[in-house]
């Protein structure tokens, strides 16, 4: 028994298998997607950060007033009972993502996810405090000093107040904030406190630290968005038939575009693709880009390298890596698609910086669709358009139709369950309930409870008329009288309606007389 | 310095009774848990009295109705966890062949 076993000896510095997830340095980068997102920035965090000090009617504007059970939207408020309204506004919202994914990819995650919205914001206060990627990069390698102490120190402070605030604006959807403020913070109550420090530390976490790893690990819409994808969705794309064989040289070339050698055929630009993936240059490595090889099959084996091109021969990338370098999650896009990419279009906007500078056409990677990038027409109105479409229409309108003619009345009659019927003499049995009436409107209202009921039950005492006051919710204990040669289960109706007969309710219960 | 040119481990697709069962069979085990100790303190019919008193609801219908309802709970968040972990390479895959 001598017989050695195989071993194979890890890099001990890295190709371990347990690898941490390298920090991403996303490179500044201005121009026209960028703008929008910042549009989109303010627009939304506005929302957010504004909309709690909004008044309306004399109490504020959007209030989640969980304690009393009731939402608060601007004109409308929302009782437990028109739970169903939310949760079809969910599904509501889940169909816009499906529509725009479908016509436009990944709008949501470039644009409008608190997660993405909020990291930006996070990494505006990094670039301030710590500079740009290269500073950024340099300043963590450096040993801790003053300069690092101080810039560091600065970057925390700032996303720890803008976290706090957060945290407090979080709260003030639920608790109104003008007194929340005024409390601030000594008198808050316990719940108050934590929700304010949880969500502020949930912010600093995520915007901070972990960034694009919520989008590639945690996030289940990055993992199936791709079934709403199509050739004709709108994407982030490299237009490798123009790009490859990429290369640096010197401005002697004009581009592609403009040359006798044009654009490749797609299959030759593809494998060129892949191949420079298997094979990276010495630039593209440095880069560390992540991802994958959305454009072959990851199980081909065996790839042979790049050769050595002519000067004549190259596309017109030129190799510059600033691509993977702006990218927030650390991609190389010109691998293709991939599930990691929140299109964001930082990616576009540094490519055409570069290509002004060395005075090529814009658009070597541009937002385009699949079947545009392969020289084929994109078609918009196609058969899963119409379909998320209608049903949007169809359920938008419901929803709409459904919250502006909700009765503002809730009648609800709870029998008595203790005894089935008392007997109360001279010949009369009785029976009680419980009536709950709520009245939903923002004025009181007087309303008038009669009884339908077969064989001589009646209301005891009469018809009545009660008064309810603004969003009061009323419990009268009812009592029917019948007389005792009624036998067996009838079925009662109370009738709730105001006086004007405006709004009226039905509400179906039973009568037991002796078996 | 880490050599990222060469290609991560990635692990071939399990087989289909292991997928289902690695989502089914926890979250079975986790719902038996729950259920027992939910009903230890919770009476079916306290319940339904509290909730939807019109309907006849015997015990044994609300401790299964309870069981079932634990086990979707269980087993969506062991789908969700199962999506999550599948690797990049199951999502970074070609475009189907045009049709």
């Amino acid at each position: 028994m001598n017989k050695k076993i195989a071993i194979e000896l890890l890099d001990s510095s890295g190709n371990s298998l347990y690898e941490s997830e390298r920090k991403i340095y996303p490179r500044d980068v201005a121009g026209r997607f960028q703008s929008w997102r910042k549009v989109a920035v303010f627009v939304l965090l506005g929302i957010f950060y504004g909309f709690p000090w909004l008044r309306w009617d004399g109490r504020q504007a959007v209030l989640f007033d969980l304690p009393a059970r009731k939402f608060y939207v601007f004109g409308l408020s929302f009782w437990p009972q028109d739970f169903v309204f939310l949760a079809l506004l969910l599904i509501i919202a889940a169909l816009v993502l499906f529509f725009f994914t479908t016509i436009a990819g990944r709008l949501w995650c470039g644009y409008a996810c608190p997660q993405t919205v909020w990291t930006e914001v996070f990494l505006w206060m990094e670039q301030w405090t710590e500079g740009d990627r290269n500073r950024r990069m340099k300043l963590d390698k450096a040993p801790w000093g003053v300069n690092k102490l101080l810039r560091k120190g600065s970057k925390h402070l700032l996303w720890l107040v803008f976290a706090l605030w957060t945290g407090f604006t979080f709260v003030g959807f639920f608790t109104p904030i003008t007194e929340l403020g005024a409390r601030a913070p000594w008198q808050w109550s316990g719940w108050e406190s934590f929700w304010v420090l949880f969500y502020a530390l949930a912010t600093w976490g995520n915007a901070g630290f972990l960034r694009e790893q919520v989008c590639k690990y945690m996030c289940p819409y990055a993992r199936f968005q791709s079934a709403m994808f199509d050739r004709n969705t709108l994407i982030i794309a490299y237009d490798p038939m123009r790009g490859e064989p990429r290369g640096p040289r010197g401005r002697v070339l004009g581009s592609v575009l403009q040359r006798a050698r044009g654009l490749l055929d797609p299959g030759m630009a593809y494998d060129l693709v892949f191949r420079a993936a298997q094979h990276p240059t010495a630039a593209d490595a440095a880069v560390q880009a992540r991802g994958g090889t959305a454009i072959a099959d990851s199980g081909i084996k065996d790839v042979a390298p790049l050769p050595k091109f002519e000067l004549d021969q190259l596309g017109d990338c030129i190799d510059c890596t600033i691509c993977v370098q702006v990218c927030p999650t650390g991609i190389d896009i010109r691998n293709g698609l991939q599930y990691e990419c929140i299109a964001c279009g930082a990616c576009i906007d540094a490519c055409d910086e570069v290509m002004d500078k060395v005075g090529y056409p814009h658009g070597l990677i541009r937002y385009s669709t699949q079947n545009a990038i392969d020289g084929k027409p994109t078609r918009v109105l196609r058969p899963r358009v119409f379909v998320y479409g209608l049903l949007l229409l169809t359920l938008c309108a419901g929803w709409a139709w459904g919250v502006s003619h909700r009765i503002p009345l809730i009648a609800e009659v709870l029998r008595d369950r203790n005894a089935l019927y008392r007997v109360v003499g001279d010949g009369r049995v009785e029976n009680s309930y419980t009536l709950k009436i709520i009245n939903k409107d923002s004025k009181p209202q007087r309303y008038r409870i009669s009884l339908q009921a077969p064989g001589g039950i009646v209301l005891a005492g009469g018809e009545r008329t009660i008064e309810a006051a603004a969003e009061e919710v009323l419990s009268l204990p009812v009592s029917l009288s019948a007389p005792d040669s009624l036998h067996g289960k009838q079925t009662v109706t109370f009738k709730v309606e105001t006086l004007d007969g405006q709004t009226r309710k039905s509400v179906p219960s039973s009568f037991f007389g002796p078996m | 310095m880490t050599d990222y040119t060469l290609p991560r481990f990635d692990h071939p697709p399990r087989p289909m009774a292991q997928r289902i069962g690695a989502i089914m069979w926890p979250s079975f085990f986790s719902a038996g848990v729950a259920t027992m100790v939910f009903f230890a303190f919770v009476d079916p019919l306290a319940l339904r009295d509290l909730t939807f008193p019109e309907l006849s609801i015997t015990r044994e219908l609300g401790y299964t109705i309870g069981f079932f309802m634990f086990w979707l709970a269980t087993a969506g968040a062991s789908l969700f966890t199962w999506i999550l972990l599948r690797p990049a390479a199951r999502f970074n895959k070609p475009l189907p062949p045009e049709r």
